[in-house]
This record gives C-alpha cells, sequence and structure tokens, in this order.
C-alpha cells in the first residue's frame, strides 16, 4: 500500500507529500503522524505541499485536522511550498485555514518552525490564530 | 491576485504591502477581493500590512460590517518602517563628512 514518509529532523518531522492524496491515505497519515509525534517526542510538524497540483476541501480540513491534534500534542505545524493556484482555489472555496501557520518553502519553514519552538510560551498562537 | 503570488514565489517576499492611497472608494467586492488576496498570500506564508486607508473607505469598511484580519498602518512610510523592523533590518542615515 502506499504510505507517506515521515522523516525526522532535528527536533520537527518532515512530511512531504508527493502523490495525489485520496481520503483513505489521508486518514492513514493522521494515525502515522500522530503515532510518530508520540514516539519520537518531535517539537514540530513541517508538511510540505509543493507536489500538490490540487488541494480539496478534504485535504484542507485534513491539513487543519493535523495542525489540531500537533497542538494537542504541544507540536507546532507550518504547512509549505503551497502554490499560488491551489491558495487561490482555497481562498474561493472559503477555506482560509485558520490556525495553520505557512511559510514559502521548507527552509523557511523549518526557521519558522524553530523560532517558533524556541519563543516563550503565550506568545505562540497570536498570529495566525485569525 | 495571481500576479502578487507568483511574484511571491518567485522573490520569496515575506511580506506583502499593500497600499490603497489611490483608491477612492471601495464596495463590498474591492473588500472581499482585497481580503481573498491577504488570505492567499498568509497560505503562501507572506504576511500582509495593508496602508494608506481612506478615512472614506475606513467608513464604508465599518459600515459593511467587513472583518479585516489584517495589519493596517496609516502611510506607506509606517507600512514599509514595519516591513524592516519584521525583517530585522535597520534603515540609517549615512554619515557624509563635509567637504
Amino acid at each position: 500500500m502506499e504510505q507517506i514518509p515521515i522523516l525526522k529532523v532535528g527536533r520537527c518531522l518532515l512530511v512531504s507529500i508527493q502523490i495525489d492524496m485520496h481520503d483513505k491515505l489521508a486518514m492513514a497519515l493522521q494515525d502515522d503522524l500522530t503515532q510518530k509525534l508520540v514516539e519520537t517526542r518531535a517539537r514540530g510538524v513541517l508538511i510540505d505541499i509543493s507536489a500538490l497540483d490540487l488541494v480539496d476541501s478534504f485535504i484542507g480540513r485534513m491539513l487543519s485536522n493535523i495542525a489540531a491534534m500537533a497542538r494537542v500534542l504541544d507540536t507546532q505545524t507550518v504547512v509549505v511550498g503551497m502554490r499560488p493556484q491551489v491558495a487561490i482555489t482555497l481562498v474561493e472555496l472559503g477555506l482560509t485555514l485558520p490556525g495553520i501557520r505557512t511559510a514559502l518553502d521548507v527552509d523557511r519553514g523549518l526557521a519558522l518552525i524553530n523560532k517558533l519552538i524556541d519563543e516563550p510560551e503565550g506568545d505562540s498562537g497570536a498570529r495566525g490564530a485569525h | 491576485m495571481e500576479n502578487l503570488l507568483n511574484h511571491i514565489v518567485r522573490s520569496g517576499a515575506e511580506i506583502v504591502i499593500i497600499d490603497i492611497t489611490g483608491v477612492r472608494t471601495v464596495d463590498t467586492l474591492v473588500a472581499q477581493h482585497l481580503i481573498k488576496t491577504v488570505s492567499a498570500a498568509r497560505l503562501m506564508g507572506a504576511d500582509c500590512i495593508i496602508s494608506g486607508i481612506r478615512p472614506q473607505i475606513a467608513q464604508t469598511i465599518v459600515h459593511l460590517g467587513l472583518q479585516l484580519d489584517v495589519t493596517s498602518k496609516a502611510t506607506m512610510a509606517d507600512a514599509f518602517a514595519l516591513a524592516l523592523k519584521r525583517t530585522g533590518q535597520v534603515m540609517s542615515r549615512a554619515q557624509i563628512k563635509p567637504t
């Protein structure tokens, strides 16, 4: 069965989605990711969606769910590499993904996540919470 | 909107300043589009700052009951100063020696 790799990079987990997501795969990813988060005691999750041409409402909700789950597990989530077309589609669908932090590429995403991890509590969640 | 987003990718910009000094009136459609653009830019990892909102436009936005969840600054200069601060850059006057 297809599987999405989850790699540990420093203090975070890197999830690079390279294939078209379908519902079953999305559910499996949520399971795997939460499992790995607890196993590795990672502090951040970086989801790279630069290979995705299409993000529908289901995938959008999945991203929100993953971020919410990660927050419960005391982890920061950053989505990186969203294509312009995908961003336009999501906004037209009314999915602005509140509560998810974003960055342009993996490099900036890692920098942002490390900043968020080092930041004292309380300040995190203030930005992008709307 | 598409142009802006493509430019963000190409230039790797972290901050977008939208200056609407030249815009005299804003109707619901324009405001809606503005909000969409800001949201899309945020999804691409860029923060938006809106500057130069005229008093008339401020009134319209409030009367229309629109929620602009975005940083706004009075003038382009203020917005630029904030952008510099956020990116950790400082601008200072060069010391010119009298000749």
